[in-house]
């Protein structure tokens, strides 16, 4: 079963058609990827379901529930919880208080003591615990990546939505980066949307891809499904 | 700070406090119970800019209200001042709710353009209303008890005082403190992770607002004159820079920034029409070497423990 799908989704900035009747849908327990050239819409569709954009026609489906139009809070109170491309951290506030405002408003009337331990805990899981009393702003860029991680798992998601986690990693690091992902779904039953650009690591972690190109739906399907359709090869490498 | 320590801390202050005026004459008595006042106005304020990042200019013009919905009240219709203090504090609070609401998708500068523009028609409103404000003459209003007694004002002052910074201090430390502070540092992110960014914003120019009205009210009827210049920018300038200077975002900063400010503004009187030099000289120095205000050169001396 579907858990979000976007249903002839259009969203025009002026004269700019960033996004044209796009059609997606990610099945619960799944791991999508979300690819496509640079211009082509993918944070653009992040940001229309996760509610930060209205479309200007179309529907977003999220979990039997239409949320089309829904400001970002609710949307996250239903469950869906993002990571941003470029970080945006609570830069004056520590890396626990960061990760405690998305519990305090999860569990809203949890005790203080409770929401520490939970905080600590995704900072734990995203292996960063030495620096929850460190001021968000001190970190570095992958530090960062890992706080917003946090952040957004301590929401309790069902669907998770990641923008460009993988940027900036080497070799070694994104192979880390691709087992935590699958465990973000095997061991805590997450769904994953999630748009990269460092194409081996979406290849080996999702099981569906979706590309986008120019603002329309180019084609979805499996990996290897994807790779060989001549129509990504050209959109990616041109004519 | 535990929190054993920091009740023990507040009461040795307070304490303190209580003794502070029995020696001292009339006048350094005066200084100490406008003090307050400014105590309350910048710690409120604080709340706005220094917590959620809104900077009004409307401020003072909610102290305003307060002062002359109190005073008004008290003086051409004979309400008892008590009861004139919470009515304005309940019209400053609605008015607040109504400014935050307005400025719900204004940021920056624009938030604080349109507070200034409510300032100044609330200024220019009272001005010419002279039949019922006096104008610049300024309304005579009745005191707060029967016999006037310097002593008890700053009592007053000093209680009122304390009960804005208690509730304060209790919301800075509640979990509405911590999505304050979220919206401040990134209203995209904090509505992404379920902060209910609009409601905090209103919320807290409805608390602060209420807040300027109570301690502006409370202030005209301590002065028995009241007149524009609560309600001025003048006086919104001074409580913004008592904030800036004193540590913005920080919950004493202010507090100490109203203290050394009006203490200063006392002692350089004497230079006249120069003392707004040395204010301008005084803010350019802490913008330049202590951009977190006193309290931020007091927590560079004496680095934070490691939790």
């Amino acid at each position: 079963m579907a858990l979000v799908e976007g249903r002839n989704i259009s969203k025009s900035f002026g004269g700019i058609q960033a996004l044209s009747e796009v059609d997606f849908a990610v099945d619960a327990g799944s791991i999508v990827g979300l690819i496509g050239p640079n211009g082509a819409g993918k944070t653009t569709l992040f940001n229309t379901v996760a509610g930060a954009f209205k479309p200007t026609s179309g529907q977003v489906v999220f979990d039997g529930v239409d949320i089309t139009g829904l400001p970002a809070t609710a949307v996250c109170r239903m469950g869906m919880a993002r990571t941003f491309q470029v970080c945006r951290p609570f830069g004056a506030m520590s890396c626990l208080e960061n990760v405690m405002v998305a519990a305090i408003n999860r569990r809203p009337g949890e005790p203080r003591a409770a929401i520490e331990r939970l905080a600590r805990e995704k900072l734990n899981f995203v292996g960063i615990p030495e620096l929850e009393g460190v001021e968000a702003r001190h970190l570095n860029v992958i530090q960062k990546k890992r706080l917003e991680l946090a952040r957004a798992l301590a929401t309790e998601p069902k669907l998770l939505l990641l923008d460009e986690v993988m940027g900036g990693l080497n070799t070694q690091e994104i192979q880390q980066a691709v087992a935590f992902i699958r465990s973000l779904r095997d061991e805590l039953g997450l769904t994953v949307l999630w748009i990269e650009h460092v194409m081996g690591a979406v290849m080996q972690a999702a099981e569906r891809i979706i590309v986008l190109d120019q603002g329309r739906v180019l084609m979805a399907g499996t990996p290897q499904e994807v790779v060989t359709d001549e129509r990504v090869i050209q959109a990616y490498l041109g004519e | 700070m535990t929190g054993k320590q920091l009740t023990a801390v507040s009461a040795i202050i307070l304490s303190g406090m209580c003794v502070l005026p029995l020696g001292l004459g009339i006048y350094p008595q005066h200084v100490l119970i406008t003090s307050l006042f400014y105590v309350m106005m910048a710690a409120s304020w604080n709340l706005l800019a220094g917590y959620t990042g809104q900077v009004s200019f409307g401020h003072a013009a909610m102290a305003g209200i307060g002062a002359y919905t109190s005073g008004i009240l008290a003086a051409k219709a004979g309400i008892n001042p008590w009861v004139g203090v919470c009515l304005g504090t309940v019209l400053a609070a609605i008015l607040g709710l109504g400014l935050g609401s307005l400025c719900l998708k204004m940021g920056g500068i624009y938030l604080s353009l349109t507070t200034l523009a409510f300032s100044q028609i609330l200024h220019i409103v009272i001005v010419n209303e002279y039949d019922v404000t006096r104008g610049t003459m300024g309304l005579q209003v009745p005191g707060l008890m029967g016999e006037y007694s310097k002593l008890h004002y700053y009592y007053i002052m000093l209680a009122a005082a304390t009960l804005i910074l208690v509730i304060l201090y209790r919301m800075i430390h509640s979990n509405l403190g911590m999505n304050f502070r979220a919206v401040q540092n990134d209203e995209t992110a904090a509505a992404a992770v379920g902060v209910k960014v609009l409601q905090m914003r209103v919320l807290a120019f409805t608390v602060a607002s209420a807040m300027a009205g109570f301690a502006g009210a409370i202030y005209g009827h301590y002065l028995l004159l009241i007149t524009p210049e609560i309600p001025s920018l003048d006086l919104q300038f001074y409580v913004l820079a008592m904030t800036v200077i004193g540590g913005m975002g920080s919950f004493i900063g202010p507090v100490i920034g109203a203290f050394t400010l009006n203490i200063l503004a006392e002692k350089i009187r004497d230079y006249g029409e120069y003392h707004v030099l040395v204010y301008g000289l005084v803010a350019l120095v802490m913008a330049r070497f202590a951009p977190n205000g006193l309290i931020g050169i007091w927590h560079r001396l004496r680095p934070a423990k490691p939790r």
